[in-house]
């Protein structure tokens, strides 16, 4: 009984914590319902009274956050590509052996991990555009975004490799298979949840990337939806319930994928990071 | 050749193969550009000689200028500012609820998982949440502090020059903690039950037992929080981006944001790659503080 009062108590606790740490979140999606004057009255509402509704089709339509949003999927769906085929195969190998070499390749892969991108774009730009990569800018922005967060990706999915027991893919290749056929048949499938995982989490990293795609990308048809809501951002707007709008429209897919996948995302970040 | 084609297939060949690949592509474009990085930080590079390779090398010349502008020293102390500001604010935070979520009660890891969500997010949609929240006249912050009497005249968060960093570092500082939090969580949960029992059973009091149980065995988790930090402050770009862009008059700028800054806006790319020279060489030392306190865990 008094176990149970304690843990009630603990929880209730907790969700007002979890209430103040979320309140920016709630604030976005409550100052998009509201009208140019609610959003300005004070003190201010904290439930709107006359919640606009449509003020996400008229900034979807406005603002051309179609086009956005699609460039900011073909950024992160090649990007996540791109590191997963080149990626995995590198993790497995880190993860199947333990001398001199793999240390020092982990090494260098994690002091790739570390460079700041906004430090790295001047030298990536000029290079690029050197070498004409800024004809595609899209394609550019795939391939820096690639070499930035590839090593974050080795990393968490070399975790997932260790954890699949090499007993299963050495009776597989005494059962006849090929390296190849043991590496697609039994280490993959086995590893496939932290591997999606892992994948969701650089998807999500490159869907709302911005120093990469503002530096490199000129051609508005061409930009994601981090860079439209920059320049729908000027230095003196009072346009705030539209921007939070469209706020709200970028990020509730994430946050949704990132509420039903919580629990596997938050064990495959903690198993790669620190462990 | 058929030997050759075997060992890919079936031996060795497949492991050498499936390493080098990758790490030749990270060669080609983060090697490549960090080697290009500190050639330009010696040349004179502008909008005329951006296309050809052969541009004249100045020497030490950019790095001088860039100690004797003014702006320098100021931008420097904010780098510093914000970065220790920062880790203290996401670190002491952090650590709190860690230790809460710990009481282990039901509902606690899904809770403790939820607030992961600021990490997860663009950090654009970040600024644009928290500029809002930060604006003087009409921010909901500013509500707050003056209904619990902190305050009693609005402040000018983003346009206020002794505030604009604060501006940035409360948004990072929210940013940042829970991700310390599910590290911190991590780490705690490491350390055996039983120390603290035996702790009890001799009578050491709750602050006792997290001074010498807690906090010696979160040492090596402590450490590779603070590097990592160090790491994730010094890669902010998009908060500054998206509410002060470095203003008003540099008072908010810091070294991350300037390099971009003088490459993309002022078009001066060798100043830009000069000062990334600097930070990263900054970085990666903060980076080998940090996979020498994993190292132990890296090698599993």
């Amino acid at each position: 009984m008094n176990e149970q009062i304690r843990n009630r108590l603990l929880l209730g606790v907790a969700l007002v914590l979890a209430a103040i740490y979320l309140f920016p979140l709630y604030w976005m999606y409550v100052t998009a319902l509201k009208t140019g004057s609610a959003m300005f009255a004070t003190p201010p509402k904290f439930l709107p009274s006359d919640p606009q509704w449509s003020i996400y089709a008229h900034v979807w339509e406005s603002r051309n956050m179609g086009r956005y949003l699609w460039n900011s999927l073909v950024i992160a769906v090649g990007a996540v590509s791109l590191i997963a085929v080149l990626g995995v195969g590198c993790a497995y190998v880190l993860a199947r052996y333990r001398n001199v070499w793999v240390d020092v390749g982990l090494f260098l892969i994690l002091m790739l991990q570390v460079l700041p991108a906004s430090l790295m774009i001047t030298p990536i730009f000029v290079g690029f555009s050197q070498i004409g990569l800024l004809e595609t800018p899209r394609f550019a922005v795939v391939l820096a975004i690639a070499a930035k967060s590839m090593p974050f990706f080795v990393v968490l999915v070399r975790a997932a490799f260790m954890s699949v027991p090499m007993e299963l893919e050495e009776a597989a290749l005494v059962d006849g298979n090929s390296r190849i056929g043991a590496f697609f048949n039994i280490v993959l499938p086995l590893a496939r949840n932290g591997i999606l995982v892992s994948a969701i989490l650089i998807f999500m990293q490159a869907f709302g990337e911005f120093v990469y795609s503002k530096s490199m990308i000129q051609a508005v048809e061409l930009q994601p939806a981090s860079v439209g809501l920059n320049t729908f951002m000027g230095p003196n707007t009072n346009e705030w319930n539209n921007i939070m709008a469209y706020a709200t429209i970028y990020v509730t897919p994430v946050l949704a994928a990132f509420v039903l996948l919580q629990r596997r995302i938050v064990a495959g970040l903690t198993s790669g990071a620190l462990k | 050749m058929k030997k050759i084609l075997s060992s890919v297939t079936d031996g060795k060949g497949f492991d050498i193969g499936l390493v080098l690949l990758p790490l030749a592509f990270l060669f080609v474009l983060s090697g490549l550009p960090l080697v290009y990085n500190v050639v330009m930080s010696f040349q004179e590079v502008d909008m005329f000689s951006l296309g050809s390779f052969a541009r004249p090398f100045v020497g030490f010349k950019n790095y001088v200028d860039l100690f004797s502008q003014p702006e320098t020293g100021p931008i420097l102390f904010n780098t510093a500012l914000f970065v220790s500001a920062s880790i203290v604010g996401q670190f002491v935070i952090g650590f709190g609820l860690a230790l809460f979520f710990w009481t282990n009660f039901p509902g606690a890891s899904w809770l403790r998982g939820l607030f992961l969500v600021s990490w997860v997010m663009p950090g654009l949609v970040v600024g644009a949440i928290w500029n809002w929240i930060l604006s003087g006249d009409f921010g909901v912050l500013n509500f707050f502090l003056r209904e619990m009497a902190i305050i009693n005249a609005n402040i000018f968060w983003r346009s206020d020059p002794n505030y604009s960093l604060w501006a940035v570092i409360i948004a990072n500082i929210w940013l940042g903690t829970s991700f310390n939090m599910i590290l911190l969580s991590v780490g705690l949960s490491g350390i055996p039950k039983d120390l603290y029992e035996a702790a009890e059973l001799d009578g050491a009091t709750m602050l006792q037992r997290f001074f010498t149980i807690t906090l010696p065995m979160m040492r090596s988790t402590i450490g590779a929080i603070v590097a990592l930090g160090l790491i994730f402050t010094l890669q902010q770009f998009d908060l500054f981006a998206g509410i002060t862009s470095g203003g008003p008059n540099n008072s908010s700028n810091v070294t991350q944001y300037w390099a971009w800054d003088l490459s993309f806006r002022q078009y001066d790319f060798a100043k830009g790659a000069t000062i990334s020279v600097i930070m990263i060489v900054f970085v990666m030392l903060a980076s080998v503080v940090y996979v020498r306190s994993t190292r132990h865990e890296v090698r599993g």
